[in-house]
């Protein structure tokens, strides 16, 4: 293996665009946390049903690969919607385990689900600009991923934009802040926990048809994510959106790196070991507060 | 004298009892209905109800791992080795091709013993790193360490050969002998892991689940029991490793891939988390729905019932029954969060008050 510059700056590119991947389904899941105190486990197969979904859309009706992304997306948010209102809704506030629990069943419903219906079989979209990519000197990139960083970037600034400067993204700060006090002040919490969902599961269903097109997928391709968005959250922060996106990057180089220079199979189990050192220091993350 | 006293009311006790007559009838239920697959089922529910017990033994402590296949995979690959290399090594001494009869054994035992101890030492590592670790973060590190575990046994291929498999050597006879030791381990075991909770470190144990910080006050060293709750389960889930790689004669990476860690937390939460014989009702409730989707005839009828619309599948069963237990699980943790032992339970409380009415109406 050639160690040369221009080889670890391809590494750091790839680092970034899959990181980008991450930061989306791990801001998803961070609001999730954040609003409704609720970890969900089974994000990731969000993200799995999205790419299914995506390839099915470009598929069947042969539309273009980053338009179907948004058709799924506005999908799977009423999955989301659905799921929300009929399980998690239900455990919400009783022993914090029963979340875990049914973030398990609904692993199981998703992926089951996803093999009856597409298959065990692994597919991959196929973008427009298949094949394209980008020179620069040294080394090359495909379109793709160019493009992956660009929507992440984009998503990511509707929801800050949403977040911030609208009234809904007010009540959800409220919400985060303190739900009963939230409910004092007059704010449906239900509401804002049923749109908090949507919105977590609509990052998910983007970063799965960004996933769809730089990878290939099987209906059991959810796990590793949702673990991965996860220690991401925990290495960057719980709630800070800043610290998601910093994580992210962390991650996606740190995999990218550990693949170059331990070999293919050592890029998760590096990562992991960097998410354990991180709890082992910092049981609550590095920018972690106490439990109350 | 304080360790006399509570063997004697643990022996006296109905939850003994009940794990005594429970295994007596399962030992012998094989006998009555000559059946392979049959067996084959009794053997998985026997060996995978030490399996969650020994996943609720340690949620019994407040700490739920989601990375128990760990330890099922430490105990499965080293009981293997060390099985094949004892018997490699009296073959070598002996005359006979095989060790016979009790010699073999004994190997046996021994080397799932010598897997658990094993599995054990991993677990005190992993538990020492997890020991201020909380709730999902505590989930999410021990599944980490799965994902590690993986890695490392593909790694270190050359010793496991868990990328083609790792082939154990028959040491007792497959069927009913083998499936007797496993009942004989599964009474053993779910024994001592109910004794533990019922003596002293049980109650330290629950204390800490109940509050941590409470726990810590009243003088209880909270690391010191944390630990040797994550030890004693990790031991146990070693011991079913060991137990299920002999019953498959086959193991591999796959053994370490989150659904087998999701396995007994599945179980021992439909079947009633923490209690007795919730892991096991548990474990009878997954593992029949898992093997009658797999019967011959019921994946016929399936596949002609529901093939059609499902042309990507080509057998439906597998899915449909892990659909089922998703659903199952879901619907258990919202309405009956005590799993389904709180329902058995209602409704003998319901039949015994039908009764005493009967009992004292005529009059």
């Amino acid at each position: 293996m050639d160690l040369t510059a221009p080889t670890i700056i391809l590494t750091l590119v790839w680092g970034v665009a899959i990181g980008c991947v991450y930061i989306l389904l791990a801001t998803g899941l961070n609001i999730i946390f954040g609003v409704m105190k609720l970890v969900n486990f089974a994000h990731g197969q969000l993200l799995m049903i999205s790419a299914f979904l995506t390839w099915t859309i470009s598929v069947s009706l042969g539309l273009n690969a980053y338009l179907a992304i948004i058709i799924s997306m506005i999908i799977v948010a009423l999955l989301g919607v659905v799921v929300e209102r009929f399980t998690f809704r239900r455990v919400l506030g009783t022993d914090k385990l029963n979340e875990i629990f049914v973030s398990l069943g609904l692993i199981y419903i998703f992926e089951n689900v996803a093999m009856l219906i597409w298959g065990a079989s692994s597919k991959q979209v196929t973008s427009p600009f298949y094949g394209m990519s980008v020179s620069l000197p040294g080394f090359s990139i495909t379109y793709d991923r160019v493009i992956a960083v660009f929507v992440v970037v984009a998503a990511l600034a509707t929801f800050g934009l949403l977040l911030w400067k609208t009234k809904i993204g007010l009540a959800m700060r409220a919400t985060s802040q303190r739900n009963t006090t939230a409910t004092l002040m007059g704010i449906n919490v239900q509401r804002v926990y049923m749109f908090t969902f949507a919105i977590g599961a609509a990052l998910a269903a983007v970063a799965g048809g960004l996933y769809g097109v730089i990878y290939p997928f099987d209906y059991q391709v959810g796990a590793l994510p949702t673990i991965i968005a996860f220690a991401i959250i925990i290495m960057g922060g719980l709630g800070s959106i800043k610290g998601a996106i910093i994580g992210g990057l962390l991650y996606g180089i740190t995999e990218q790196m550990a693949t170059l220079f331990l070999g293919g199979t050592w890029g998760s189990a590096v990562a992991f070991t960097l998410l354990i050192v991180v709890l082992i220091i910092r049981p609550n993350g590095i920018f972690g507060e106490k439990e109350d | 004298m304080r360790l006399k006293q509570t063997l004697n009311t643990f022996l006296h006790s109905r939850s003994f009892l009940f794990i005594i007559v429970f295994f007596a009838i399962t030992a012998f239920i094989p006998l009555l209905i000559r059946d392979n697959f049959f067996l084959t089922v009794m053997t998985l529910i026997t060996i995978f109800s030490i399996y969650a017990a020994s996943w609720n033994f340690l949620a019994n402590s407040g700490q739920g791992s989601l990375g128990h296949a760990v330890f099922l995979g430490v105990g499965g690959f080293a009981s293997a080795i060390i099985g094949s290399s004892i018997s490699k090594a009296v073959n070598f001494l002996g005359t006979s091709q095989m060790p016979v009869g009790g010699l073999s054994a004994i190997i046996l035992i021994v080397a799932l013993l010598l897997g658990g101890l094993l599995s054990a030492g991993v677990g005190l590592l992993i538990g020492l790193a997890c020991i201020r670790l909380k709730a999902w973060y505590l989930a999410m590190v021990t599944f980490g360490f799965s994902v590690i575990a993986a890695t490392l046994s593909s790694q270190f291929d050359s010793i496991t050969q868990g990328i083609n498999g790792y082939t154990t050597t028959t040491l007792v006879t497959k069927g009913y002998p083998f499936y007797l030791l496993v009942v004989l381990f599964a009474l053993t075991s779910i024994s001592v892991m109910y004794f533990i909770m019922n003596s002293r470190i049980g109650l330290a144990l629950r204390a800490i689940h109940g509050n941590e910080t409470e726990a810590k006050m009243i003088g209880v060293n909270t690391t010191k029991y944390k630990l040797l709750a994550f030890v004693i389960s990790t031991f146990f889930a070693g011991l079913s490793g060991g137990l299920y790689t002999y019953f498959i004669r086959l193991i591999d990476n796959s053994i370490f891939s989150p659904a087998n860690s999701f396995l007994p937390l599945i179980m021992s939460v439909i079947g009633g988390l923490g209690t007795v014989p919730g892991p096991i009702i548990g474990s009878i409730f997954f593992v029949s729905i898992q093997q009658i989707s797999t019967l011959p005839s019921v994946v016929d009828s399936l596949n002609g019932a529901l093939g059609p619309y499902f042309p990507n599948v080509s057998n439906v069963g597998p899915p449909l029954s892990l659909l089922t237990i998703g659903i199952i699980l879901i619907i258990i943790v919202i309405f009956a969060p005590k799993g389904l032992i709180s329902m058995f339970q209602k409704i003998y409380k319901y039949l015994m008050s039908e009764q005493k009415n009967k009992e004292t109406k005529p009059k």
